[in-house]
């Protein structure tokens, strides 16, 4: 046992602080000393009990997954924790900053305005795009043959194939004052309207909220597409026997149909609303002014140009703290309907 | 370290074995805390330094973030001049330059030259060494001029800048000022403006004509330039100098700041910038430039090539005129400077190197590849016509009165995002010239303090 506590600081000990980036990973620990460490512990934790041995060898088939999830998530994101604690440049000694960071995070009218920012995206990663699948969705039917539905779902699904840069880049382009977006206002006599969309106060917030929109529909409407086709055909019949129109058949078929794939959209879309850097970072930099600042930004800048890691780091863990509770609660909603 | 262990069914009956060892793993991390961060080593006393090149072959490493040919073409005059010296160019793209540049340092892949974009903490990390022993070796503090020098002077903790210790050598200036379409200036009978009055005029000209009066992008803050040019003119340059190097005391909360950010903010209400410059990046405003939208623009040499090549003869340069005719003429600038590592392998041919770009030979290499020289300026010439021609002149003028000043970008690690950030709510009126102004000088003080 004492062998074993030993043993873990040193295995798990990250590497030294001097080479080393908030949140970049420890080196993986030599997997010999903890495994020891966790057999003995296992032992000795169920010997006052009389667990099937079968249990216990199971979490023997755990130990590789769990030391990589440690090593790369978790023990990361602890450290993140720790320097979250602390005044520092990344680079010289750091000083113990207590909850200094933490109250800086609450408080700076920038920094939480970053967040507040975050569950705006919501809207548009979440809501615009689930809405816009479901219907979609519903339209496309059922449809399994035909080579037109097989183009619409790829074409939709791009999107989430393209690296989400090269997405910011590209619409960077469309938005410009002479760029798509401009050009089809104009053909349509709309040039009073034109303007450089990611620069207008504004308007830049919606621009890029409806680029997360357009990532994101394609990964809902494949989600959905591939739920309404293991619905069972019969529940479409009896309604359509019932005399249920189809917006009808849609709401008591379809809908309680897709409650679990739902939640996952629901889930994975919040996350990348709230996580969201790229194409914020690659359209608009956080302008203009704050108006688009997401706290994935203001971690990055905070670390790498402002030297105040330890103000990214509590950033990080109220923004992940954040994550957490969100999909904890999405995880309740769904459970507690199904 | 054994209170931390968990009762066996204490927290997750039903998974002991697994709570232990997620337990195990948290304690053993968190009993590895410590002071983030090395303090820096303390200076030895200053290493011997020669001036003498090796005969033997061996390579020296570069880390750049220069876009420009300058590097690259040093390095080649450089390899051609001692053949037995291998440069290894490394070019990492500006964005991540200066994220990764301290830990490069401080690694054991520490090139023997980097590039400085800014200071940073990199000086007070020990992560660089002090270049005074070349400096006197070489005797650079008489063949460049105090003025450059002093740019990449500052004291052991990289506050106080523009005194101390010598912590980089330029290759090369870069120099920020008014970009002309001579097409468009005719065709409005605009000449090049003497006095700051003769510029609005212009302005006002072109904009009554239906001319655009001055391009700007501004998705990455340029407006600063403009902002700065206009203090640097109402101000002087060493009240400037002084505020981009953290002078304690100094402040842009005055009447002179005021009234340049004040211009900057009376020239977007009357149409003279752009409306959609917020949403207009570098290349989208010189690409806009080239094809005659503009009568001016405010930018540096690093484009000057470029526009050359898209309006050959047909664009000309100057630096913001001042109040009067006769006032000094300001620049705002900076140079491409290297760094010699505390890790360096090969310290002295570094110098030799930092030696060899204060040469005539050196100086049309960066002339040519846009940049002005660190020395012998007067050697380098100009074809007739080209913009180039006009950098020369203006370069010569800001030297003779000795005002280049730095980038007010630099002046703080976060500075240029302020300045962004900032720099649109002006544009766009969505702050007063006063609240802008307090936001920098706010940065600055928790920059300086």
């Amino acid at each position: 046992m004492t062998a074993a506590h030993q043993q873990a600081p040193r295995t798990a000990a990250p590497a030294p602080a001097r080479t080393q980036r908030a949140g970049a990973a420890p080196a993986a620990p030599p997997a010999g000393g903890l495994a020891t460490s966790h057999r003995q512990r296992s032992a000795t934790a169920s010997s006052g009990r009389s667990g099937p041995r079968r249990q216990r060898v199971a979490y023997l088939y755990l130990l590789p997954a769990l030391l990589l999830y440690t090593a790369f998530v978790i023990a990361p994101w602890l450290h993140t924790l720790e320097l979250s604690f602390y005044r520092w440049d990344g680079v010289t000694a750091g000083t113990w900053a207590g909850l200094d960071n933490y109250r800086q995070v609450l408080t700076d009218p920038q920094l939480m305005g970053s967040l507040w920012h975050a569950l705006g995206y919501i809207g548009f990663y979440t809501v615009l795009p689930i809405a816009a699948g479901l219907v979609l969705a519903a339209v496309i039917g059922r449809a399994r043959q035909g080579r037109n539905f097989a183009v619409a779902r790829t074409v939709l699904f791009l999107p989430q194939i393209v690296p989400l840069v090269a997405v910011g880049v590209i619409w960077r382009w469309m938005y410009a004052q002479d760029g798509t977006v401009n050009q089809l206002l104009d053909a349509v006599g709309l040039h009073s309207w034109t303007r450089a969309w990611l620069g207008d106060f504004t308007w830049a917030y919606v621009a890029v909220g409806l680029v997360g929109s357009w990532v994101m529909l394609g990964l809902c409407l494949v989600l959905f597409q591939a739920g309404i086709q293991k619905i069972d055909t019969s529940l479409y019949e009896a309604a359509r026997i019932d005399g249920a129109g189809p917006v009808r058949e849609f709401l008591s078929v379809t809908l309680p149909g897709l409650r679990a794939e739902i939640g996952v959209a629901v889930t994975v879309t919040v996350i990348s609303a709230l996580a969201s850097f790229d194409v914020v970072y690659v359209t608009t930099g956080g302008g203009p002014g704050d108006t688009t600042t997401v706290p994935g930004l203001l971690i990055y800048r905070l670390a790498f140009t402002g030297g105040e890691v330890g103000t990214a780091c509590a950033l990080a863990v109220v923004l992940s703290l954040l994550i957490s509770l969100v999909v904890l609660a999405i995880g309740r909603l769904t459970r507690e309907r199904a | 370290m054994p209170s931390s262990t968990p009762t066996p069914g204490h927290r997750s009956p039903r998974r002991p074995a697994l709570a232990a060892c997620a337990a195990l793993l948290v304690a053993g991390l968190m009993s590895a805390c410590g002071t983030p961060g090395t303090a820096p080593a303390s200076s030895a006393a200053a290493p011997a330094v020669s001036t003498a090149v090796p005969n033997d072959k061996v390579t020296l490493s570069v880390l750049s973030s220069d876009t420009s040919e300058t590097t690259k073409a040093l390095s080649a005059a450089f390899e051609k001049k001692y053949p037995n010296v291998t440069v290894d160019f490394r070019f990492t793209g500006v964005d991540s330059y200066d994220t990764s540049l301290d830990l490069t340092l401080g690694s054991d892949s520490a090139p023997d030259l980097a590039l400085l974009n800014k200071l940073g903490n990199t000086a007070k990390a020990g992560l660089i060494r002090d270049l005074g022993p070349y400096v006197d070796a070489y005797g650079w503090d008489k063949t460049v001029s105090a003025s450059e020098l002093d740019q990449w002077r500052a004291d052991n903790q990289g506050k106080a800048l523009g005194v101390g210790k010598l912590w980089a050598a330029p290759a090369g200036f870069s120099l920020v000022g008014v970009y002309y379409n001579k097409d468009v200036a005719a065709k409005l009978g605009i000449e090049p403006p003497k006095t700051l009055a003769e510029f609005e005029q212009d302005l006002a000209k072109a904009k009554a004509a239906g001319e655009l009066p001055i391009q700007m992008p501004n998705m990455q803050g340029q407006s600063s330039y403009l902002f700065q040019a206009l203090t640097n003119t109402f101000q002087g340059p060493d009240k400037s100098t002084a505020w981009a190097f953290g002078s304690p005391g100094s402040t842009l909360e005055n009447d002179s700041a005021t009234r340049a950010a004040q211009k900057v903010a009376d020239w977007a209400k009357q149409g003279y910038l752009p409306s959609g410059a917020n949403g207009t990046d570098g290349a989208g405003a010189m690409s806009a430039f080239t094809k005659g939208q503009g009568l001016f623009m405010f930018d540096g040499n690093w484009d000057a090539t470029a526009v050359d090549k898209a309006l050959p003869g047909k664009a000309g340069f100057f630096t913001l005129p001042g109040e009067s005719a006769t006032a000094p003429s300001t620049g705002v600038g900076t140079s491409l400077a290297y760094a010699i590592p505390t890790k360096a392998k090969h310290p002295d041919l570094a110098a030799a190197f930092l030696d060899f770009m204060t040469t005539p030979e050196a100086a049309a290499i960066e002339f040519a590849s846009g940049y002005m020289p660190v020395a012998q300026a007067e050697s380098v010439k100009a074809p007739d016509n080209s913009i180039l021609a006009d950098y020369a002149a203006a370069w010569a003028g800001v030297a003779k009165s000795n005002g280049l000043v730095p980038y007010f970008n630099n002046s703080t690690p976060t500075m240029n995002d302020t300045l962004t950030s900032q720099g649109q709510q002006l544009v766009a009126g969505k702050t007063s010239p006063a609240d802008y102004l307090k936001a920098l000088q706010d940065d600055w003080q928790k920059g300086h303090k």
